[in-house]
């Protein structure tokens, strides 16, 4: 018995590392923060994306098919969530610099409230749409292919609607650029 | 005839190891060559020897116990990350020094991992060549028959009318319908019963690797994640909506069961008086979900240790609380902020609760909240307490900061502490909020207000496909046990062969292995008795001396008793 309980506990142990865990209980993170892994898949070994569409931020619908042919970065992040702050100025940057590349941003806002994401657009003054997601179904119906494995997560779609990268945790300047490179160059 | 023979195979074919008892990988130990001659087959075979020795497996499962202390002394990663990193401010030199051999992540350090594994190999190997031991017990043939049946703790001897080979047919026919394995051979005949003992014995043992595995396909497949949620919100069982979140080593986040789930009410209601006052009598949360996007939406209400099962995968209620709902207006009079936010049960017996409200893009400075909320607020000489957990006079009362909340830097913060090391208290005096009322900031830094509250659960989503079949192989294990504990392994003997007077002697002899409950002669005196009948024996003499004696108990459908029948009898 005692074999079968320490061998539950090794199991439920099993990831480590880059995941912050907490219960009410305790003092911890309450979301599951990302480490900036980043994964680039082949143009052979990309999987297509689920539909996506909602309402902006701003009440307008959105739907990716209308980006077809663009590549698309699409970030998942919430006002509240420390690595979304912190990446957001980048964010804004590089999609000023793409968009006379053909990449469209979109944002996913999670978990949040209206009140607090319209602040968090004013203050960053980020240029791009958001849809408008609290209970998460956007990231949910990624499910299955590439989902969005920690908050903020961000994943690159190219031009045919395939899922080519994904970047778990915040980006950084260089891992969303290089990603950016090879994607809008066709690889 | 029956003169002096010796016991040859008698004594070997019936005193084998009784069934049950646990041998151990070979009946000698093994022997260590001499120190030059000890090749790499013969390290190997002491070594996997010594591994699946009990003694090894115990000591394996003692190291494992020790191994774990760390994980309980130490703040862990995975269970509270900010702990370590206070502990690494704490102990700066120590630290780096304890993570190098992973005691911050003990469960999941190599060294950990390499007693579990050992021991895992360890059971495997001894159980399984154990099992497979069993089944060829439990397939064997009895053993030939004994020489001197009278050796034996039960035996009788019979004299009949017919041939030897009649007789025996006789026997054989009598011990088949009673359902006895047979193994005949020249003038003998073993019989044995009870062989569904081994069947429970390796029942039992297969049931044991079955535990093995279920226990780690558990680990290796299964997760387990925490999620609040408040009234009226939902949550989707994706890693970016989890709380926290413990893969097993083999999960990756697509592997998640995609179901998605509205808390639309959370009751609860608590004893009023007597001395379980202030506990909870009835609390469930009414909750509708979809399996999977675009799926039907259906309603369940989730109840202490009875949680809404999603495609295998469980949805437990764990905990609850207030989640008072503020709106707060910067100093640009903009509302920045307006939702309903968990607050932590600080008492259990009344729902005092602590919180924070922290408000980034607030302008022109960052705004933070500290404080309590009050389910049942009274003031009990001057001092703000909760008297009841139920929400019969909600009200919070909240300390102002302004400054930097630590968010932008990007390190993750947890949601019910503030760090005020970036900031500055606002001096206001300490206000007590009811529902509506709210709370003027100094300096035009704005304004907050006690909208109304809400309540909040706390579930745990766990998916363990090893819970099933480690359920089925304990119960099988029990049955295994029980059935190798009951039943007893017993042989009849029958020898028939002719006899001085010209008659042929039938000797039958019975032996049970490990008559745990006793009461073999009943059964043997019974089966002795049919055996007789069957063959129209009359009970012999144990040496052939001709005695008269009475006349043994016999069926009605015998024939009646003849001079030469009544002439044996039993001697001993």
């Amino acid at each position: 018995m005692a074999v079968m309980a320490i061998a539950g506990v090794l199991g439920v142990a099993a990831c480590g590392g880059q995941i912050a865990a907490n219960t009410p209980a305790s003092n911890g993170v309450n979301f599951v923060a990302g480490s900036g892994t980043t994964t680039y898949f082949g143009a052979g070994s990309r999987a297509a994306r689920p539909a996506v569409s909602g309402t902006t931020l701003s009440g307008a619908k959105l739907s990716l098919s209308s980006y077809r042919g663009q590549v698309v970065v699409l970030n998942f992040w919430g006002s509240w969530c420390a690595p979304c702050r912190k990446e957001a100025e980048t964010l804004v940057v590089e999609s000023e610099q793409y968009k006379s590349k053909g990449v469209r941003f979109v944002g996913v806002d999670i978990r949040d409230s209206p009140a607090t994401a319209d602040a968090f657009v004013q203050n960053f003054g980020i240029t791009y749409p958001s849809l408008n997601d609290p209970a998460d179904e956007i990231a949910l119906s990624f499910s299955g292919t590439v989902p969005p494995a920690a908050i903020p997560s961000t994943l690159v779609i190219d031009r045919s609607g395939r899922i080519a990268g994904r970047i778990i945790g915040g980006v950084t300047y260089p891992s969303l650029n290089s990603m950016l490179t090879k994607v809008t160059a066709g690889a | 005839m029956t003169d002096v023979r010796a016991p040859e195979a008698g004594s070997g074919g019936a005193g084998a190891a009784a069934p049950g008892e646990f041998v151990p990988g070979d009946p000698a130990p093994p022997k260590l060559p001499a120190a030059g001659r000890f090749g790499v087959t013969a390290w190997a075979r002491w070594g996997w020897r010594q591994l699946t020795s009990m003694r090894i497996a115990l000591v394996l499962l003692f190291l494992l116990a020790v191994g774990s202390v760390p994980g309980s002394l130490l703040p862990q990663e995975g269970i509270d990350p900010a702990a370590v990193q206070q502990y690494y401010t704490a102990h700066p030199a120590l630290a780096p020094f304890l993570n190098a051999f992973g005691l911050f992540n003990v469960f999941a350090a190599p060294w950990f991992a390499a007693i579990y594994l050992l021991l895992f190999v360890s059971l495997a190997g001894c159980v399984l060549p154990r099992a497979y031991r069993l089944a060829r017990s439990a397939r064997a043939l009895p053993p030939a028959a004994p020489r001197l049946l009278s050796r034996l703790p039960n035996s009788v001897r019979y004299e009949t009318t017919m041939t030897p080979a009649e007789a025996s047919a006789a026997a054989e026919a009598f011990l088949a319908r009673r359902r006895f394995r047979l193994h005949r051979g020249d003038g003998w005949l073993s019989a044995e019963k009870g062989y569904r003992r081994e069947f429970g014995n390796l029942l039992f043992h297969i049931a044991l690797i079955g535990v093995l595995v279920s226990v780690s396909l558990g680990g290796l497949l299964g997760y387990k994640a925490d999620r609040v949620v408040v009234e009226g919100s939902s949550f989707a069982d994706t890693v970016t909506d989890l709380d926290a979140y413990h893969p097993g080593h083999l999960v990756s986040p697509s592997d998640l069961a995609p179901f998605s789930l509205t808390l639309d009410k959370f009751t609860a209601s608590y004893i009023l008086s007597g001395p379980d006052r202030d506990q909870p009598s009835v609390f469930g949360a009414h909750v509708s979900y979809t399996a999977q996007p675009g799926g039907p939406v259906r309603s369940y209400d989730i109840q202490v240790n009875h949680p809404l099962n999603v495609d295998s995968t469980k949805v437990y209620l764990i905990g609850h609380g207030y989640a008072p709902v503020f709106r707060v207006t910067d100093g640009r009079g903009k509302i920045v902020y307006d939702q309903a936010t968990p607050f932590l049960p600080a008492e259990t017996s009344t729902y005092l609760s602590e919180g924070v409200v922290k408000v980034p893009d607030a302008q022109p400075e960052q705004l933070g909240f500290a404080g309590v909320f009050l389910p049942t607020a009274v003031d009990v000489d001057g001092q703000l307490q909760s008297a009841f957990p139920a929400p019969y006079q909600p009200a919070v009362s909240m300390i102002p900061y302004s400054g930097n909340l630590g968010l932008n830097s990007g390190v993750p913060q947890s949601v019910y502490q503030l760090d005020t090391s970036g900031m500055h208290r606002l001096d206001t005096p300490v206000q007590v909020l009811t529902p509506g009322q709210s709370m003027k900031l100094p300096n035009g830094a704005g304004t907050l207000t006690f909208t109304g509250y809400k309540q909040w659960i706390s579930l745990q989503v766990t998916y363990d496909p090893g819970q099933v079949p480690a359920l089925i192989s304990g119960i099988v294990a029990l049955a295994g046990l029980l059935l190798s504990f009951l039943v007893r392994r017993r042989r009849i003997f029958v020898r028939a062969y002719p006899g001085e007077s010209g008659r042929t002697v039938v000797d039958v002899g019975g032996l049970a292995r490990s008559d745990v409950g006793g009461g073999f002669e009943t059964e043997f005196a019974e089966l002795a008795a049919g055996l007789g009948a069957a063959f129209h024996g009359t009970p012999g003499a144990d040496r052939p001396v001709p005695v008269t004696a009475a006349t043994p108990t016999r069926g009605d459908n015998d024939p009646p008793p003849t001079t030469e029948e009544t002439r044996s009898a039993e001697t001993e």
